[in-house]
């Protein structure tokens, strides 16, 4: 009798689906119905037939929740509403048929019972559902920004945020490793969906393990399985996350796999634990190399630009996304320090400006200095030696200078470490000395003497 | 008069004919009478009830100046791009793809495994594994294999970002190189360097903005069309330039004709030009007037930057140049001589890597070394020279073939080859890129152990285009041409940017 009871429970996830169908049909053929009229006959056999399924449905569902060990706080409101729906079959079914016409069930309109049906057989099959797949088997394919404007708890949680003054004192664990765990393993491995009995989402769980035992040996990455499943090739199965799912960065991974061997500290700080900081650097801010300042600008006039335009120096947007622009005299080599006067128009907008091959002289830089965001300076092939480049150090963008083929002279080097964020300085074919190497700020200010050589080898004159 | 204007009307109508096609009948028929109702909608709302203004002729700087900048949508890494394709398909085997278990292998038949399914162009039954020719070594601070076949390549090794895994689906000469540079292996499509040109203009109006130089002793097989336009205008095609003879062909003024003589000549045509511009206000004839100026000022800038003699001695030493004759070297010298003038997409081909093994020169332990040997130097000294120069931040360099070359010796017909040589590989080759936004030194996409194909990082021809574009500022899913109906993109409906080797 036992097995006949458990078999019939289990029937229940078929059964439910006649009721669902037969109200769905009654509702669309009274919907359709509505001018004709020549189904009426048709929807109260429907909707008797629905009820009877749901009873079956409600029988086989009560028999399931006493087979397989459901709580009853889990099932009731799936319970109740189950047998609800069987009951509106029933009342659906009276409505349709003549006799209802002396009860009460008269005075309700069919639109306002449809409606509530409606919403009812919805209800318990979203309930029913929930059950069977668990109640975040809708929700889970969303985006986390959507999840969490529902109101569902994610275990996504804020970016890394490490960066160059910080990164030594952020704690390893809770801001890092933590940071990863959950971005990239926590949705399968959580206390409501703990695939392979295993918990990521605190250092309880991580240390205990999972089906197949510890996942963490101390100071052993490569043996420790939450390492080397991650670097197992996509296509194996024990590979994780699995295919699919967003995968950890390889910085990611090797981060973790520092950590193990640092003995998988859950506390202190990287200071503390002593991990070189090249394993961080992913996760600074990139500095993204910008041929202008960070910042908006406003932009430049066009009449402004066609007027400089006209005296055939280049003036163009360095890209759509900005207002900054690139001034060229390439086809202008006869651009002299008196024609300077004719780019103050636009002078805030300038960030890269190419006096290349022109015939400017060291009197340039006290104009270059009206230049405020100026970032990319090219001088290269003029007469300047550099005698007053100082008065360009107050250029607090000014990021690389082209001096190759100048008459710069190896004294007007120093001038250079007041720059403040000066990172290159081309000086190839120049007066400079290459012999006499400067450095200055700490190797901040890359000097490119340029003096490469590709010495002759034996190799080059033999011919096979 | 009249009877010219009937003349010009009945030429627009004729043209009209051969291009419009159905489609475009179809598209107008629906937008004029949508706009047809519009109108009537409108006019009934306008309350001052203005007269329509009568549509003006505008025109961009563009319609004038084909060659005219613009800005990139988003903030580029590099202005200038020098690509360098070893025409043929270069040995990754016997260059950067180093492979010790092959080596082990060699002589021994290649699995049935791999070659069920596979088609080669010359390969037959079963052929034998061929182990390296070259020694290889770790190079430089990021441990990058190189072979000994490159040696002063080990010099800059630290500069380039190697794709180990990138491949194709075509496998003969002509449809792989049309596939590498205009991402279809169809004719029709436009080149990477005619998108650059389209997208971009040029700076230096007095230079083209595409340039081509070929070395080699040959063209690529593809024909021209591997650095045509395609359907955007044909102003954007590349302009092939020679180091032997004159630059450009027909450069020279003709016998007789003094340079003053062609001024006055092209003031005479263009102040007809002016003169029909102020009657038709048609833009045509702007750029008409401005290509004429061009074309003259070309001839004076175009044999000065071509004239590698003006360069200094040890300069010439470095690159191996050979004046005066056409060499890669050559092509290297003058492609940074270009780019340092402001010239947006350089083309280098160099003919003569198809190394099969059937004869001498096709040999990838003899003539594969001889043509790494032409390439070795220059490439070196480019880079190096382009890096003194502040150039390489803003400059992208591309280096690769249209294909790879197979693990196992070719056995063409069937039989044992004259000389040690592989067939046509797409599956997995080796291509480099170096410059501007590149990571130093970085390595992506890996091989299986025999070098057959690519286990790790593979990347696509279309994904190499999608990363040249994202260099140049551009969002290669959103640059776009219409033609016949459709927007057409250098890397049609794929490719994908491969950030593992962006700074």
């Amino acid at each position: 009798m036992d097995v006949l009871k458990q078999l019939l429970g289990r029937l229940h996830p078929l059964i439910v689906h006649l009721p669902i169908g037969f109200i769905i049909l009654g509702l669309l053929l009274q919907w359709y119905d509505r001018k004709r009229l020549t189904y009426q006959n048709v929807i109260p056999l429907i909707y008797l037939w629905a009820g009877i399924s749901a009873t079956l449905a409600c029988i086989t569902g009560y028999l399931q929740y006493l087979g397989e060990g459901y709580a009853f706080d889990t099932i009731k409101w799936h319970l109740w509403s189950g047998i609800a729906t069987a009951l509106f079959s029933f009342l659906m079914y009276a409505k349709f048929k003549t006799f209802s016409e002396k009860y009460f069930l008269a005075k309700i309109p069919l639109a306002a019972l449809s409606v509530i049906f409606f919403l009812l057989i919805s209800f318990t099959g979203h309930q029913g559902g929930n059950i069977t797949h668990g109640e975040d088997y809708l929700v889970e394919p969303l985006p986390n920004s959507v999840k969490s404007a529902l109101g569902f708890e994610t275990f996504e949680e804020k970016e890394i945020a490490l960066n160059e003054e910080n990164w030594e004192n952020a704690l390893i664990y809770e801001d890092v490793v933590k940071p990863i765990l959950n971005n990239k393993c926590v949705s399968c491995h959580n206390p409501k969906k703990t695939k392979g009995e295993l918990l990521l989402h605190n250092p309880e769980g991580i240390l205990k393990g999972g089906e197949n035992g510890e996942v963490l040996i101390a100071n052993n990455a490569s043996k420790s399985e939450i390492f080397s499943r991650m670097n197992l090739p996509m296509e194996d199965d024990d590979h994780m996350p699995p295919e699919g799912k967003t995968q950890p960065s390889k910085e990611e991974i090797r981060l973790v796999g520092a950590w193990i061997d640092a003995g998988h500290p859950f506390e202190g700080t990287i200071k503390e634990i002593g991990l070189p900081q090249e394993l961080f650097l992913s996760f600074f801010p990139k500095n993204e190399e910008k041929d202008h300042p960070d910042m908006e600008i406003a932009v430049a006039s066009k009449d402004s630009i066609l007027a400089i335009e006209k005296i055939g120096v280049h003036v163009d947007l360095i890209s759509k996304a900005s207002n900054f622009l690139s001034v060229s005299c390439v086809n202008k080599p006869s651009f002299s320090d008196s024609d300077f006067e004719s780019l103050l128009s636009i002078k805030n907008q300038i960030a890269k400006l190419d006096l290349g091959g022109t015939q400017v002289t060291d009197s340039i830089f006290a104009k270059l200095a009206t230049l405020p965001n100026l970032t990319i300076l090219k001088l290269d092939n003029s007469v300047i030696t550099g005698s007053t480049i100082d008065e360009i150090s107050s250029l607090e963008h000014l990021k690389s200078i082209n001096l190759i083929g100048t008459e710069f002279e190896t004294s007007n080097l120093e001038k250079l470490a007041d720059f403040k964020n000066l990172r290159k300085v081309y000086v190839y074919g120049s007066k400079v000395n290459p012999e006499n190497i400067v450095t200055f700020k700490e190797g901040e200010i890359h000097v490119d003497y340029g003096n490469y050589e590709l010495p002759p080898l034996a190799s080059d004159s033999i011919v096979y | 008069m009249e009877e010219l204007i009937q003349r010009l009307l009945q030429e627009k109508l004729a043209r009209d004919t051969q291009v419009k096609t159905r489609r475009h009948f179809i598209k107008n028929c629906a937008q004029g009478l949508g706009g047809l109702a519009l109108s009537s909608i409108f006019a009934g709302c306008d309350p001052l009830g203005k007269p329509k203004q009568t549509s003006q002729i505008s025109f961009s700087e563009r319609d004038l100046n084909p060659l005219a900048t613009l800005a990139p949508p988003f903030g580029p890494k590099v202005k200038s791009v020098i690509y360098l394709h070893m025409a043929g398909a270069p040995s990754q085997l016997e260059m950067f793809d180093y492979k010790p278990a092959l080596q082990k292998l060699s002589g021994q038949d290649c699995p049935q495994s791999l070659l069920e399914g596979k088609k080669f162009a010359f390969i037959k039954g079963t052929p034998k594994l061929l182990g390296p020719q070259a020694e290889f070594k770790q190079e430089g601070e990021s441990g990058n294999w190189v072979s000994n076949f490159m040696p002063h390549f080990k010099k800059v090794v630290d500069e380039v970002a190697f794709l180990k895994a990138v491949h194709t689906d075509q496998f003969n000469h002509g449809p792989a190189q049309l596939f590498m540079h205009t991402g279809s292996a169809r004719l029709g499509r436009p080149s990477i360097g005619a998108w650059a040109t389209y997208g971009l203009g040029s700076e230096n109006q007095n230079l083209p903005g595409f340039v081509v130089l070929t070395s080699g002793g040959n063209t690529p097989d593809a024909g021209k069309s591997v650095w045509g336009s395609g359907f955007l205008p044909s102003v954007y095609q590349g302009v092939q330039c020679r180091s032997e003879g004159d630059p450009v062909l027909y450069i020279e003024d003709p016998d007789g004709i003094t340079r003053d003589l062609k001024k006055s000549t092209i003031d005479a045509i263009n102040k007809i030009n002016k003169e029909e511009y102020a009657k038709y206000a048609d833009p045509e004839i702007l750029a008409r007037i401005n290509q004429y100026e061009m074309a003259y000022r070309m001839q004076i800038a175009v044999p000065e930057v071509m004239n590698i003699n003006s360069e200094p001695e040890n300069i010439k030493q470095m690159y191996g140049v050979e004046p005066g004759k056409e060499s890669f070297a050559n092509n290297c010298l003058l492609a940074r001589k270009l780019v340092e003038d402001g010239v947006r997409f350089v083309q280098l081909f160099d003919w003569g890597w198809d190394t099969h093994g059937n004869v001498r020169e096709g040999s990838i332990d003899l003539g594969l070394r001889n043509k790494c040997r032409e390439i070795d130097r220059p490439i070196a000294a480019l880079i190096l020279d382009l890096k003194r120069r502040g150039l390489l931040d803003e400059t992208l360099i591309v280096w690769g073939g249209e294909f790879g070359r197979t693990p196992m010796q070719e056995n063409r017909g069937n039989t044992k080859m004259a000389y040690m040589g592989r067939d046509h590989h797409g599956d997995a080759f080796t291509m480099w890129m170096a410059g501007g936004g590149i990571k130093k030194g970085a390595l992506h996409g890996k091989t299986d152990d025999i070098g057959f194909s690519g286990i790790e990082g593979q990347v696509s021809v279309h994904d190499v285009h999608a990363t040249i574009l994202h260099l140049l500022g551009f969002d290669h899913e959103q640059f776009t041409y219409e033609f016949q109906g459709r927007n057409f993109r250098l890397t049609d409906v794929e490719g994908q940017v491969i950030k593992e080797i962006l700074a």
